[in-house]
Parts: C-alpha cells; structure tokens; sequence
C-alpha cells in the first residue's frame, strides 16, 4: 500500500463512514462547492492543486490528524490562515508533507468563527507549530489554546491589531 | 547634519578645521549595519571589485561608538525604529548619515496604502545626508555617495564627476 | 563542541544578541540566558525586517507581487521568482515554452552558486576569516554581471513572467557562463578548499557543532542543506520534480555527521551541482520562444494551490487561495529559514556562546525571508 492510500484509509478513520465523501478528482476545488462540502478526506488531482489529499475537519479533530500524520512521518510545513470575510468564517490551512522520497502533501483545513477564533494548539504534536501559531496569532489573532508562548512573533509587542484580516486599514 | 552641531569654541581655529575636515572626509568609518537587500551590495562595495578603501571607507565598524557615517543600508520597520534611533544616538559626533536605498529615503516598494509596518523613510527618525536611489543601488552609486558626503564635510570635490553618456 | 555541563539555572543571566550584530546577518535578535559562557535558553525575536509581502500581495495583481519575490529572499531571487511563477502558472493552467524553463532553470542554478558564495564568505567572516570574502565576491561579481545581461538587474530580479521569462539569452551569456564554470571549477580546489575547507582551523570550529538530529529536522520542519546535512536525501528537485529538472543527470549532496561542517560540505558540492546541472541545460538548450501565451489579466479559477522550489535555503512553498478574482485572495508564503532557525532554540541549548554562534552561520539565514 503507498502511503498515500495510506495516509488517506488512517484520516478517513477519524470520520463516520457517511461523511466520508470520495469525490473524483479537480471539479471540488472551487471555493463555492468547499463550504457545503462535509468534513472528510477528498483526492486531489496534484498536478493541478500541488496537494494530494485534501482533509476538511472540526476544530477539535486538528490534534488527532497531526497525531495521525506525526506517526506516518509526515512534517509540519506551513499554517495559513484565511479571512473568509463574506461568511464570517476564518480557514486554517495545515499542509504536511514528507521528508523521503514517497511525495505526498496534505493540506487540512479547518473553519472556525471569525469573531472569536480559538483552536487547540499543536505544539505537543509538532515543536514547529510554535512559531506558525504564533504568525497565524499575529495576522489573524487566532487563539492557539494552551500554546505555551502565544505572543507576537513579527509584529511589535505592542500591537493592537491583526493586520490580514481583510477589513483591516492602518 | 554634520559638525554644525557641534558647539563652536570661543576660539576658532579655521585652518585646523579645514584639515580635521579633510582628514574626516578621506578617513570615514561606516557602522557594519545591513538591514534587508542593500546590505548585499554594501557588501559587495566592500569587496574586491569596487573597493570601498579607494576611499578611506573601507574600516566598517560594529559598534556605533566606533563609526562616523551610519548607512541605512535597507527598511526600518516599526519594531526596529526604538533600535536604529539608538544607534544613531550612539555615534559620537560629527556624524553622518547615507540614506541607501529606496526604502531608508521613502519606505521604496513598502509605502503602499496598506502599509502597516514599514516606517517610511530614515528621514523621519532622525537627519540624513545623502540619499542614494535605487532598489538597490549599485556599489558605484554608493561610492558616489560616500563622494558626495566627502564633498559636504570639506566642500570640495576631490574625485572628477563622471558624466554618463 | 557541546559540553555537558550541569547548567545552574538559578545563576544565570540575560545576554542580548541583536539586532543589529554582525553575526546575525542582519536584524535577527535573540534573547540568550546564559550560565558564564553557556547558553542554557536561547530565545530568537523575529520581525525586525518584517515589511508585510502577504498584505502587499493581497493588495495587488498577480502580476504585481512578482518585484517583491525577490526581495523576500535577495539572495537567490530568481528561484523565488521562479517559485511565484510556477504556483500562479499552476492556478492559471499557463503553458511555458521548454526553451523558456531552461533558460529559467540556468538563471536559477547560477543564482543558487552566487548564493551559496555569499554564505560561504559571511559564514567565514562569523568565523573570522576575512580573505575568503574576498574570493567568493570576486567569483559572484562574474555570476551576477551574466545574471544583469539577461534580468537588467544586479540583485533582486524581476525576471520571470506568467508564461516564461522577460529576455531571451544571447550568445555572449552563453560563452559568459561555460567561462564561469571553467574559471570555478578550476578555483574550487585551490582557493576554497585547499585554503580553507581542509584548514585545521575551520574544522575545528565547526566539526561536530550544532548536532541537528534527523528527527529534530522532521519535528521543526526544516529543510535544505540543513536536513541534507543531517542525512535526510530531501530535495524539492528530485522528490517534487517541476520544471526540467528531470531531464538532468546531478546527485542531491547528502551528509551523515549531523553537524556544521556537514552543512558546509552540502551546500560545497552543491555548487558542482549546479555547474553540472547549468553546463547540461547550456548543451541541450532548445530553440523556440520565451514567452508563452498568457492573458494580461489573470483570473485564475477559485481553489487552493501549492507549489514548492528548492531555493538554496530549502523548499519554498506558496499557499494561494483564489477566490476567481484578479487578486490572489490570500498568499501564504513558507519560508525554508523561518521553520530551520525555529530549531536554533533547542539545539543551541548547552553550547557554548561561540559555537552557537558557528553554527547560526551554518544555518544560512537571510532575515528578511525569515521575517517576510
């Protein structure tokens, strides 16, 4: 089994065998059809959208798939936050992806309320969460709970705002 | 800038001034200060190709306390202002200042509407003596600046001015 | 070399490193408590140069972020070029012509050299070695007056477009840069490492300093000659082929020590690679145009794309989120030194202030890629 079949049977495990949707390949990647899209695991045609697997889930489940893709042997490479101001909704973009020749990318997204963002922090999984939760912090003022330094990292301490939402304006 | 600061004596000595100022002019010591890209090509001003020590400018000090000419080789952003300003406080008099680079005369690229972070220009913390444009400017337009800069402290230019073309 | 020593927390104090500090290669701050001459918590602050890419790039066309690609990381600017080009090309579905990807793959390749020659003096410089700065200047002054002929510029480059690049290379480039590999191939012993790789006194300054394990790497996400350094055979090029890197024959340099010196010996003959990589592109060039079709007013389909490049600090990665509009509607740019200084923290804990200093050098950091 390639560790993207993997990877993907050990996330579909996270969610009820309903939710889980396997759709075909490149005609979900719109941004229109992911809000109603349920949570669960979807293939992803990688040379269109550079990521194989794409894995929507509840704030609470973020911790379960880093554990899941820490024991595969995936790494951390990068958290994004995205300011769906139109819904009122934040994004959180976690991509993983490997260190040995076996290429597989994840991208898991999670949505949360803009007007009190908070997720559970990563940083007992990965030690590379630290700091990307501390920038998703700074720009968005996501709250990482129970993250052991959540303060600013590239802004002044002294900042009062967060600068990539997107009705922000010096 | 420069030594108008300085408090004139009662007695003058006009001669010794005008050879201390030369002294200064063919001997300034820039602070070892690169911020963001110009710092590269500070750099290369210093290196083999251009040779900044054609000039007497070739003995980059770390320490502020060391340094007449401070080259604001890059952007100053709000977190690194409090620190620059130091700096520049540090510098015992004369000193000068090289404003080097698009962002350190006007904030450059980063002066956009959006701009929450980038102060925009060296000017607005504290006086600057020469600007040299560019995003980044070339060596031979920072040795034109350290040219310039030696033409304000003695009031003559030492180097014939190249005209292009 | 680290030495294990019974580190009296109560005794400490704080030592302030930054930012404005030759040894930092720019503004990098970092907070030391120090036990005499041992660090027993090392804390970097990060944002002294953070001048807003991903506001700046929500902000603008597609088009227009490309000039501040290069002054993420100034000193291999083109593969950050090349990194926005290949993600938007992606979301766009933009063809490029073959004879443009090579051209792209030459600049990007000579770049990497420069780059890595620039560390290689100020890594030294840290060191206390001043002639080989001089050395590496005078062989990255030929790359970057090859680099000016085609991009116009000296150092940050605006060179590549949706769809290829901007000027075609001419003859002169071409005999320009089979010079260059010449003249460095024939330095490269001598000069660098004659003089200084094999000299006792580097080796004993940087041989079994800033011990990096293979899962430390993993945990913090580092990447580059960094975890090459550390055994781990990962490089975009080979494990995520894009451009035209599959069609030539180089070896991704992999070391097992673990320590600085392994760093330096990768990114070493990594530049041989890149000669290697260069002088096969030059041979196998094709004709054709350099610029392919692409609208003026780019509109890509609304999704999420990534795409990643090697650049010489390790993998580059851009998250664009499209919305369908003519404004990426977010970027997330993934720096290589921002996750590999992350791990600075935890390694340099014990060390003495000096080797710690070492091996900041060894990690090859560019602050204003760190800080975006």
């Amino acid at each position: 089994m390639d560790i993207l079949e993997e990877t993907r049977v050990r996330l579909a495990e996270l969610f009820s065998e309903t939710s889980t949707v396997e759709t075909p390949v490149a005609d979900e990647t719109g941004q229109e059809e992911v809000a109603p899209r349920k949570p669960g695991v979807m293939v992803l045609d990688s040379a269109r959208t550079g990521a194989h697997l794409d894995v929507l889930c509840s704030p609470d489940q973020v911790v379960d798939v880093a554990q899941i893709m820490d024991g595969n042997g995936f790494f951390l490479e990068a958290i994004s936050g995205v300011d769906w101001i139109d819904k009122q909704q934040l994004e959180v973009i976690y991509d993983y992806t490997r260190q040995d020749e076996q290429n597989c990318r994840v991208m898991t997204r999670t949505f949360i309320s803009r007007t009190e963002p908070a997720l559970p922090t990563l940083t007992g999984v990965f030690p590379a969460a630290d700091w990307h939760e501390r920038e998703t912090f700074d720009f968005y003022g996501v709250h990482f709970q129970n993250h052991p330094n959540l303060i600013r990292i590239l802004l002044p301490e002294d900042a009062d705002f967060h600068p990539l939402l997107k009705d922000f304006m010096p | 800038m420069g030594t108008e600061n300085v408090p004139s004596s009662i007695v003058q000595f006009a001669q010794l001034d005008k050879l201390l100022n030369l002294g200064r002019a063919n001997s300034l010591w820039p602070m070892t200060f690169g911020l963001a890209c110009c710092a590269i090509e500070m750099m290369c001003t210093g290196g083999s190709r251009y040779d900044i020590s054609r000039f007497g400018a070739e003995v980059f000090r770390p320490s502020p306390r060391q340094s007449d000419v401070m080259i604001v080789a890059g952007t100053i952003n709000k977190k690194l202002e409090l620190a620059v300003k130091t700096l520049y406080d540090q510098m015992p008099e004369p000193k000068w200042v090289i404003a080097m680079g698009n962002c350190a005369i006007s904030g450059g690229p980063f002066k956009v509407k959006e701009n929450y972070n980038v102060v925009e220009g060296a000017d607005k913390l504290f006086p600057v003596d020469v600007y040299i444009p560019g995003c980044p400017p070339r060596p031979e337009a920072l040795l034109e600046g350290i040219m310039t800069l030696e033409e304000k402290i003695t009031g003559k230019r030492r180097w014939p001015r190249v005209h292009a073309g | 070399m680290t030495v294990p020593v019974n580190l009296r927390h109560d005794e400490t104090f704080v030592l302030n490193l930054g930012p404005q500090h030759p040894a930092t290669h720019g503004v990098l701050r970092v907070k030391l408590t120090m036990d005499g001459e041992y660090i027993v918590k090392a804390e970097p602050v990060l944002g002294y140069v953070h001048r807003m890419h991903e506001k700046m790039a929500e902000a603008g066309t597609f088009a227009q972020f490309m000039p501040n690609t290069a002054r993420m990381d100034y000193l291999h600017a083109l593969a950050f070029n090349h990194g926005w080009a290949l993600v938007v090309e992606k979301a766009a579905g933009i063809e490029v012509p073959e004879r443009a990807e090579y051209i792209r793959v030459i600049t990007v390749e000579l770049n990497r050299i420069a780059s890595h020659l620039l560390w290689w003096a100020a890594f030294l410089l840290d060191l206390g070695g001043f002639t080989p700065l001089l050395y590496a200047f005078d062989d990255r002054e030929k790359i970057i007056d090859l680099l000016e002929r085609v991009t116009g510029s000296r150092l940050t480059y605006c060179y590549m477009r949706f769809g290829g690049v901007c000027n075609d290379i001419d003859d002169e480039f071409i005999s320009g840069t089979r010079a260059f590999i010449k003249r460095l191939r024939s330095r490269m012993p001598r000069l660098y490492h004659d003089l200084v790789t094999h000299n006792i006194i580097l080796i004993k300054r940087i041989k079994d300093i800033g011990i990096v394990s293979k899962e430390q790497c993993r945990r913090y996400g580092a990447t580059g000659p960094v975890c090459r350094g550390s055994g781990i055979n990962y490089d975009i090029r080979k494990n995520e082929p894009y451009s035209v890197y599959p069609e030539f024959d180089f070896d991704v340099p992999v070391f097992d020590e673990c320590d600085s010196m392994a760093r330096y010996m990768v990114r070493m003959h990594e530049m041989e690679q890149s000669l290697r990589i260069i002088e096969q592109a030059l041979d196998k060039l094709p004709d054709g145009p350099v610029m392919g079709k692409a609208p003026k007013m780019l509109k890509p389909e609304a999704g999420y794309y990534y795409s990643a490049v090697e650049t010489a600090r390790g993998s580059f990665g851009h998250r664009l989120v499209c919305d369908g509009g003519k404004n990426p509607y977010k970027v997330k740019l993934r720096s290589p030194t921002f996750s590999n200084l992350s791990l600075f923290g935890e390694v340099a804990e014990g060390m003495l202030l000096a080797d710690a200093l070492a091996f900041m050098g060894s990690l090859d950091l560019v602050i204003p890629e760190i800080d975006r």
